[in-house]
């Protein structure tokens, strides 16, 4: 198979073509804050500065706030109105591994558990464009959890920077297929394999931070009702959602009714668990106290989720470092979680 | 003064004047400090004081029991004594550590200014009334001016005045107002249209994650009205509208007891310029009442009590 590759200054090109008949999706800063965004078909500024967006891509799939349907109050009950299942077709472009490996991981959780029509409508048409990084951050550990800086396993097409090109590498059949329609993609040089070799691995000696994730699924178990080191872990944590609502992987949301009069929406919007009044019930929250909630979430993403999927719900994106208020680490709390598997057989 | 501060620290837990240390210990990525709280003795040697202590540790006063040492620049003295006046907190159940603050560095103004992220920095120093920043090997000089954040920009009380134990030389109060509310100014001057079409951009990305109410020490209900169903004030989806009421809401309840510290802003995920909403309303409490929320201890709390000449009829 001869590769194909596509000259950087070339890309606002491709992208207007694959915008006829994608809605495609690029890092932007325009709303104040790095998110995907619908392309504005000229600028790709974005390959200067972009380097992990705020917002996850996950918001493209399952957004902050959406309209489940409307109802009305009638004579013999409610009438209710789904929306129309959005069933645009996508094309993210130049999703990190990390985030992309995250889509794989909801796809779990939205597909396997539970087939969800708002998530998964959005999801079956779309085309994720991987785009490896170069400059990750120093709080980047994909490495550690089953992906990588130029890691290909979780999108359609692959990108790798090799200078002036991207060398395109063609992941799954719906990547093929687009590649082949697509139109003025060049030919590979003989040594552009060699160059995207050399690119991935100083892309991958980049990512400087390790996380021993050997063994944590019995750690945690192990040390589940270790309250001493739950509170000391959580002390700092102000129980804001930021690790949690930012966090590619994190799916849970909250569902919300609206009614004026006789009409209403029911909307979902993100939630996290580390809200003091999550899973709220009749009585009281069961996960009153913050270690409780900080515990919840250490062990839903490294314990809960590989018992059910066999797979860890974390790809080391750093977001929950980067942008926590208190500097909370998670590659520093998973550290420090104490081995007592020992001591229970 | 960290010698100083480390000693004290532990004198306090091995004297068992204190039942916890609440400081800063180096954070985990570069040009951070991380918040420090434990009844540990031996920790206390990991206690630093550098221009990267960003958090207001008055913040956690509220959501824990027993005695507290606790060290604290201006504006988080500022907080402590706004707690005492709220009675949220008995002076004698805290020993302040008080820092002098020569005020403290904004990564994200520092990103601007060298057009790099702060990982990518080699190094970061604050050399008198100059921050030197080394890019690629090579050093670059600005003002602090250009450095600090705003909210230290506008500092009243760089030492506390409030404390127990005064580690260093006090600093003089130099506000520089005119910089420090320089987006302020401007946003005032816009008509009114346009300031609507701005804040309800702004408030469009907000995601309602609550860091900004969850960092503010003056935040401290139990219960959040934006919580509360019956009746249901506000919806609690990330529509702008209910974005945008509750961040009104949140600033008018915290009248008269904001310090202007700026967390706010600085833990906002999406970059909502909320200082410019809390500083406004620090100022118009202090022209309608000529108050300054946590100076004086024995002050009553502005917005908690009332007396009779100031009543309005309703109150007669």
């Amino acid at each position: 198979m001869a590769d194909k590759k596509v000259s950087k200054k070339d890309i606002a090109k491709l992208l207007k073509e694959w915008s006829q008949q994608f809605a495609v999706l690029a890092p932007s800063k325009e709303s104040g804050v790095a998110a995907f965004a619908e392309w504005d078909g000229k600028d790709t500024g974005f390959l200067d500065w972009y380097r992990n967006t705020v917002i996850p891509p996950k918001a493209s799939f399952l957004p902050p706030m959406e309209e489940m349907f409307r109802f009305r109050k009638g004579k013999e009950g409610y009438n209710i109105e789904p929306p129309p299942n959005d069933e645009n077709k996508r094309l993210i472009f130049g999703i990190r591994p990390c985030d992309a490996r995250a889509m794989s991981i909801l796809d779990m959780t939205f597909k396997q558990a539970l087939e969800d029509p708002y998530y998964l409508s959005k999801r079956k048409n779309a085309v994720l464009v991987g785009l490896g990084c170069t400059n990750p951050y120093e709080s980047c550990f994909c490495t550690s959890m089953g992906t990588g800086p130029t890691e290909s396993a979780d999108v359609d097409i692959m990108l790798i920077d090799i200078g002036d090109d991207f060398l395109i590498e063609e992941v799954t059949d719906k990547g093929k297929e687009l590649i082949a329609k697509t139109k003025d993609l060049k030919e590979a040089a003989k040594d552009d394999g060699a160059k995207a070799e050399q690119a991935k691995k100083t892309a991958y000696d980049k990512v400087t931070r390790k996380l021993d994730t050997e063994g944590i699924k019995d750690k945690l178990l192990a040390s589940f009702d270790d309250e001493e080191y739950w509170e000391k872990v959580a002390a700092k944590c102000i129980s804001c959602g930021i690790c949690t609502l930012l966090c590619p992987t994190c799916y849970c949301f909250d569902i919300n009714d609206e009614m004026v009069k006789q009409e209403g929406t029911r909307f979902r919007s993100w939630d996290s668990c580390g809200f003091p009044n999550y899973t709220k019930m009749p009585m009281e929250n069961p996960r009153q106290e913050k270690w409780r909630r900080v515990r919840q979430k250490v062990c839903h993403k490294y314990e809960f989720y590989p018992m059910t999927y066999d797979v860890i719900a974390c790809t080391g994106c750093g977001r929950c470092i980067r942008l926590c208020p208190v500097n909370w680490d998670i590659t520093q709390v998973i550290e420090s979680v104490p081995d007592k598997t020992g001591a229970k057989k | 003064m960290e010698q100083k501060l480390r000693q004290e620290a532990k004198a306090l837990l091995e004297q068992n004047k204190v039942d916890w240390i609440i400081g800063f210990e180096p954070g985990s990525l570069k040009f951070t400090a991380t918040p420090l709280i434990t009844r540990d003795k031996n920790d206390t040697e990991r206690l630093i004081i550098n221009p990267f202590m960003v958090n207001n540790l008055a913040d956690f006063l509220t959501g824990i029991e027993g005695r507290v040492g606790i060290v604290a620049k201006g504006c988080d003295s500022r907080s402590i004594v706004s707690l005492i006046q709220d009675n949220k907190l008995i002076r004698e159940n805290v020993v302040i550590l008080a820092v002098p603050c020569p005020g403290l560095i904004d990564l994200a103004k520092i990103e601007r200014l060298v057009g790099k992220d702060r990982d990518e920095l080699d190094d970061i120093t604050r050399e008198g009334d100059k921050v030197v920043v080394t890019v690629d090997g090579k050093k670059k000089e600005f003002s602090t001016t250009q450095t600090l954040f705003d909210h230290c920009l506008a500092c009243e009380l760089p030492t506390p005045q409030e404390y127990d134990i005064l580690l260093g030389e006090p600093r003089p109060p130099a506000p520089e107002l005119e910089v420090s509310g320089q987006n302020i100014a401007e946003l005032k001057e816009t008509p009114p249209a346009e300031r609507w079409e701005f804040w309800k951009n702004e408030f469009s990305r907000c995601i309602r994650c609550y860091a900004c109410r969850n960092a503010c020490p003056a935040c401290f209900c139990q219960r959040c009205f934006v919580e509360e169903t019956e009746p249901q004030w506000v919806m609690p989806v990330p529509r702008w509208q209910d974005n945008l009421i509750f961040q009104i809401v949140r600033n008018i309840h915290v009248a008269g007891r904001c310090t202007d510290c700026g967390e706010c802003e600085r833990v906002c995920p999406v970059n909502i310029p909320l200082r410019s909403l809390a500083r406004e309303m620090y100022s118009i409490v202090d022209e309608l009442f000529q108050f300054k929320s946590g100076m004086d201890k024995e002050a009553l709390p502005l917005m908690a009590h009332y007396e009779q000449e100031e009543a309005e009829d309703l109150f007669r």
